[in-house]
């Protein structure tokens, strides 16, 4: 039972790395549908730059460095280039999709390092994503900073004539969703299911994209979300406990699936909307033209 | 940025030519391929002879032929299936939940009518037309469902087409595998053989579904081009706002695309497990076929959704993908060259996006009469 | 092309204000060119001076090029050939940013506002003190003190989207000024606002001017505002200064010849016209705007066959929901609209189309047109379910060409061809499209959404006429407009609006402007 609640709260974890950069992302007023990309990279070259060296922390490093290598890469096409964002987001994730499939085949297996430490059992990485989901909610909300960036994804024009250099702004954001992506995937190919298999990742960038828009863009919420979809997940892989013999695992594997279908559906709603006053930043998806 | 006397600068485009286009989208390939042949060079083997070995398996050697087209058909079924959503502005990655879904469906019809353990009362042309009926339907619903929430709603269709996915994905596992009704029983998690009378017919080797493929392009070209259907898709995917304020109805029109479209691409998985000679069945890697249907997308996208120019399109993008993997058994490369293909042909043309919106002025400094456009 | 930068001048921002006398020139501009791609030269060797404590109006049409120059001097444009010298330092602006730095501040006609954010965040949004953690006492103290010494009420917690158009206004005024503003550019500033609004704003630009800002409204066709309160006037006309005169010396017949080149007739034929049986009528409609709030309060009226109803009002007084209820594109949420006796509250857009109705809406690039289509494209907009196009399901899209050319000949387009992309029109132009292919119909009912806003002399004419051929043709004519001019030139009865009610309906030859323009502002209430 425990050991149930501990993975929960590692795949939490995971979910809340790549949803706080995709969150900053989007604040800044670029969609990154490409997150599920970032994180196979993250994931497969982590993953391999580990198993060469035999060290961990190049492991983490090349997971952080492609990341906001790919960050940027989706910041040239969509803010420099003016490239619709779904379809810059769309190429890095079939990029990504394709390209680690390839690049990770030969590593198929496990990864063969001592396992990483753990604090009472639990990840450290646990309480770092704690941590960053306070200082990203300060950032946002009681600095400069975050009023910059909230700014540029609200009113790109109005940053623009308050004397804010917009691009540079979107760049940071995107380059930091890129690296915590990254890391993210990294995260989850070393540490949560350290066995590299084709396609392993299986939908969660998309799943922490849509916890994102759960969160309507506060931390804390999406932290509240991730906590309940690792909760989903666990469960879904393991339905005997708690209701053994119902259902074939293979309609178990279906439910998180589904449950974020029901979430977006509900966040959707006009009485959700109502209710919680959500507003999507305004300039969300739309490249930005300086005239 | 002036260079040599020259002033360089980036201009938005307001028209583009067709042709233009066209071009840049040939230009999207070749680069894409060229990208693809680091990967050959990088594994120490000369690009010219991997090209020919790939060019040559997939449309110069008759067997390989054979399973171009089989595989150029699957891609035009994906490819229609992405690009009516994609005229209306939508996106739909759920053509692989759809296609599961579409195969699962023409196999319940033939498991329905008895054909999993004995033989069939009903004639192959009653048998067929109902399986193929069933794919449309089975594909047309689950799309359907993204096109409900995206129009009731607005929820976002990205996410939802592809968390239904993964649901198809473990249904159609549900069905064939750990003694579901489709199972095979003899097999190793695959569903059943279709009997004689519920494959589909040869016209001159090749499954009927070509001939399907032919007739849809004209269709959709002609839903397009002239119908005030197509005029209503194409508004609302060009201006919701505008569209909606001409009548135009913002919820049929989401709801419609993606039946239109998850019904297609229900098609192109019966095609592939209930058409194609030699499979007949829902195979162990179904998974495959799903990945494979994103190539519809590429194709989609890269000849901007005309549905004519997406046939040439995937045509040379199945011939590359049966080619490549072909050469990839015959010259020991990785597993899953398609794959990668697949990825960089998806980032340049991405890449080449910028060609479409941004147009390059070179004038010559201090004579500004004598601009001149490159492009 | 090069352009050699000079030191920086930025850093000595700090000093460059100091001792400033009355009547010594603070911004000088000399021979400011800029040239768009195409040739056209937007603003043609503009010489200007201001000078600290005066208030310089900068008069001219649209594109005139007053838009362009305010752009330059703010640094969101950089000019092909000229230099501007601030307080005799010659100034390079790469961006706003450097402008700001430099003292200038700018009061957008469009106000540039986050409306998701507070007064405070946005005032601070820039502003160097926002780097790091935000010390919201500090700055809401230092803001309410900037308020106070110009008369001006700002409540820094409010969400800017909350606030009328005139708040706003003084939200980026106290924005610039907390910047360090010295020089104030406004930009069409009473636009939107209530001669109260009005009234206020300029007492505290006159208290600026008394500590020796420079301010510099920027006014098209206001010419009494012009008059009013400005020291000096510089007229544009196609991107040249036609000419610069002492306001004490002007008159607005003088003025308006200079804009515009010609003398202008202010007064618009309006032919006799028998009123005929009524196409609608509307009982207690109410509905929301976006945000969720009742902004359209039971409001009743009938127009009839051959008359003109203008609704009068500011922006944001319920007009635009008004409009868009009619149309179907926003749900009412009480009462009722019959069109020629049929209950029409609950039909589809599409229907109202079919039945007669027409309508041009005031956001003509977002909402009226599609960017990308071409002119026959467009057009199709009104025409795709018209069984004369189409057949069966498929648009006859020749006899769609024919009637493009049709429209583009009756409403004098300037187009290359029926086939280009819309997007490439200019505002006039792709107006008359948007009217034309709506008047094509011969609709019963036109409701037109702020018509000839932003449109030049000769196309505000032309549309204008072209509604009152509408009229002449039995048409009953809701005309939406800010302009009290314009509604009491065209309309029959007019219907001024405050606060999401129609205030009253005044037949037009008993209207008198002084007491719409009080109606429109809160003021005056009959009945």
């Amino acid at each position: 039972m425990l050991a149930f609640l501990i993975r929960s709260l590692e795949a939490a974890m995971i979910f809340t790395f790549a949803g706080l950069g995709e969150l900053v992302d989007q604040r800044s007023g670029v969609l990154n549908v490409g997150l599920e990309g970032i994180m196979l990279f993250g994931a497969t070259l982590g993953f391999i730059a580990a198993q060469t060296t035999g060290s961990y922390l190049v492991g983490f490093l090349v997971g952080i460095g492609i990341g906001a290598l790919l960050g940027l890469l989706h910041g040239f096409f969509s803010i420099t280039l003016g490239v619709d964002q779904v379809v810059s987001g769309m190429g890095i994730w079939i990029f990504g999709f394709g390209m680690t499939t390839y690049i990770g085949n030969p590593y198929t297996g496990p990864l063969g390092l001592e396992r990483l430490p753990t604090w009472f059992g639990i990840s450290p990485f646990f309480f770092l994503a704690i941590i960053m989901v306070a200082v990203v909610w300060f950032l946002l909300n009681k600095t400069g900073w975050g009023l910059s960036i909230r700014s540029v994804g609200e009113q790109p024009s109005v940053a623009e004539v308050s004397g804010l250099k917009v691009a540079r702004i979107r760049y940071l954001c995107v380059i930091f969703g890129g690296v915590m992506a990254g890391f993210a995937g990294a995260v989850y190919g070393l540490y949560y299911n350290p066995v590299w298999n084709y396609n392993f990742l299986m939908g969660w960038g998309f799943i922490s994209l849509a916890l994102v828009f759960f969160s309507m863009w506060n931390p804390y919420l999406l932290f509240g979300g991730a906590v309940l979809f690792g909760l989903l997940w666990q469960l879904s892989l393991n339905p005997q406990m708690f209701f053994p013999g119902l259902a074939s695992r293979y309609i178990w594997r279906m439910v998180p699936f589904a449950m974020t279908i029901l979430v977006l559906i509900l966040i959707s709603s006009k009485w959700f909307r109502s209710r919680w006053g959500a507003t999507t930043p305004e300039a969300l998806g739309k490249p930005y033209y300086k005239e | 940025m002036t260079v040599a006397g020259y002033h360089i600068r980036l201009q938005r485009r307001t028209n583009l030519p067709g042709w233009k286009a066209a071009l840049f989208s040939i230009l999207a390939i070749l680069f894409g391929l060229f990208l693809f042949s680091l990967i050959f060079w990088q594994a120490g083997q000369s690009p010219r002879e991997i090209y020919k070995q790939i060019f040559g398996y997939a449309f110069f050697n008759s067997y390989g032929l054979r399973l171009t087209i089989n595989r150029f058909i699957f891609l035009a079924f994906a490819s229609y299936a992405f690009i009516i959503p994609y005229r209306a502005g939508l996106w739909n990655i759920g053509m692989p939940g759809q296609l599961y879904l579409g195969a699962l469906a023409a196999f319940g019809v033939v498991y329905l009518l008895g054909g999993k353990t004995g033989e069939m009362t009903a004639s192959q042309p009653v048998v067929i037309t109902l399986m193929v009926l069933a794919a449309l339907l089975a594909g047309a619903l689950i799309g359907g469902i993204a096109g409900f929430l995206k129009g009731k709603w607005n929820v976002n269709e990205i996410v939802v087409t592809m968390m239904l996915n993964f649901i198809a994905f473990n249904l159609v596992a549900f069905m064939i595998k750990d003694g579901g009704p489709f199972m095979n029983l003899g097999g190793r998690g695959e569903s059943f053989e279709l009997p004689e009378a519920a494959r589909a017919p040869l016209i001159a080797g090749f499954p009927y579904t070509l001939i399907l493929v032919i007739l849809l392009m004209i269709a959709i070209y002609l839903l397009f081009a002239r119908m005030s259907l197509g005029y209503q898709i194409r508004a609302f995917g060009k201006n919701p706002p505008a569209a909606r304020y001409a009548g135009v109805n913002p919820f049929w029109i989401s709801v419609l695309v993606f039946l239109l479209g998850g019904a297609l691409a229900g098609l192109a998985g019966y095609h592939y497990f209930a058409a194609v000679p030699g499979v007949y069945k829902i195979a162990r890697t179904y998974g495959y076929f799903g990945d494979l249907s994103f190539y519809g997308m590429i194709c989609g996208l890269i000849s901007l959704g005309n549905p004519i120019a997406t046939l040439f399109v995937a045509l040379l993008f199945g011939g590359l993908s049966i080619g490549g993997r072909s050469a990839q058994g015959k010259l020991h490369l990785g597993f899953g060259v398609d794959y990668a293909l697949m990825g960089m042909l998806m980032i340049s043309l991405v890449a080449f996006q910028f060609f479409y919106h941004y147009q390059i002025l070179i004038t010559k400094q201090a004579t500004p009469a004598t601009a001149r456009q490159y492009e | 092309m090069p352009r050699t930068r000079d030191a920086e001048p930025i850093e000595l921002h700090g000093d460059i204000w100091k001792h400033i006398q009355p009547g010594e020139v603070i911004l000088d501009a000399r021979g400011i060119t800029k040239r768009y791609p195409g040739g056209v030269l937007a603003n043609d060797h503009i010489d200007f001076k201001i000078r600290a404590g005066e208030i310089h109006a900068i008069l001219g049409e649209n594109g005139a090029g007053k838009t362009t120059l305010m752009s330059i001097l703010f640094g969101l444009l950089q000019p092909d050939e000229g230099e501007i010298y601030v307080r005799g330092l010659k100034v390079n602006f790469r961006s706003p940013e450097d402008a700001i730095k430099m003292g200038i501040g700018m009061v957008h006609q469009h106000r540039k506002l986050v409306p998701a954010h507070t007064v405070l965040e946005n005032i601070l949004l820039g502003h160097p003190k926002s780097r790091g953690v935000i010390n919201v006492k500090e700055a809401e103290e230092e803001i309410e003190a900037i308020a106070q010494r110009y008369g001006f009420r700002v409540d820094p917690r409010a969400r800017v989207w909350q606030l009328t158009e005139g708040e706003k206004q003084v939200v980026e005024i106290v924005k610039a000024l907390y910047r360090g503003a010295k020089i104030l550019i406004l930009d069409e500033p009473t636009s939107a606002l209530t001669p109260v609004e009005t009234e206020r704003l300029l007492e505290s630009i006159e208290t600026m001017t008394q500590e020796a800002l420079g301010v510099v409204p920027f006014i098209t066709h206001k010419l009494p505002m012009v008059l009013a309160i400005s020291d000096q006037v510089t007229i544009l006309r196609r991107g040249r200064v036609v000419d610069r005169l002492e306001t004490a010396k002007a008159t607005e017949q003088i003025l308006a010849q200079k804009m515009v080149g010609r003398p202008v007739i202010f007064d618009l034929q309006k032919p006799d016209v028998t009123p005929g049986k009524p196409v609608i009528q509307v009982e207690n409609l109410s509905a929301r705007n976006n945000k969720g709030v009742i902004a359209l309060k039971n409001a009743s009226f009938t127009v009839r066959e051959g008359e003109i109803l203008g609704v009068a009002g500011v922006a944001g007084n319920g007009q635009h929901e008004l409009a868009e209820t009619l149309m179907g594109l926003r749900p009412a949420e009480g009462g009722r609209i019959l069109f020629e006796g049929q209950d029409i509250t609950h039909r589809s857009i599409l229907d109202r189309w079919k039945l007669g109705l027409g309508y041009t809406p005031a956001e003509r690039t977002e909402v009226g047109s599609i960017g990308d289509f071409t002119l026959v494209e467009n057009v199709a907009m009104n025409y795709y379910f018209d069984k004369r196009y189409n057949h069966a399901g498929f648009l006859d899209y020749g006899g769609l060409r024919q009637l493009t050319e049709q429209i583009i000949e009756d409403f004098d387009v300037a187009t290359p061809g029926p086939d280009v992309k819309i997007q490439t029109l200019s505002g006039g132009n792709l107006q008359k499209i948007i009217l034309g292919r709506v008047l094509s119909r011969q609709p019963k009912l036109v409701i037109a959404n702020l018509p000839a806003q932003g449109l030049d002399v000769g196309a505000t004419e032309f549309v204008q006429r072209k509604l009152l051929e509408a009229r002449s043709n039995q048409a009953a004519v809701i005309l939406i407009s800010e302009d009290l001019d314009e509604i009491l030139s065209l309309s029959d009865w007019i219907a001024p609006m405050y606060e999401g009610e129609i205030v009253d309906i005044i037949p037009a030859a008993e209207a008198r402007k002084d007491l719409i323009g009080a109606m429109i502002a809160g003021l005056h209430r009959e009945n």
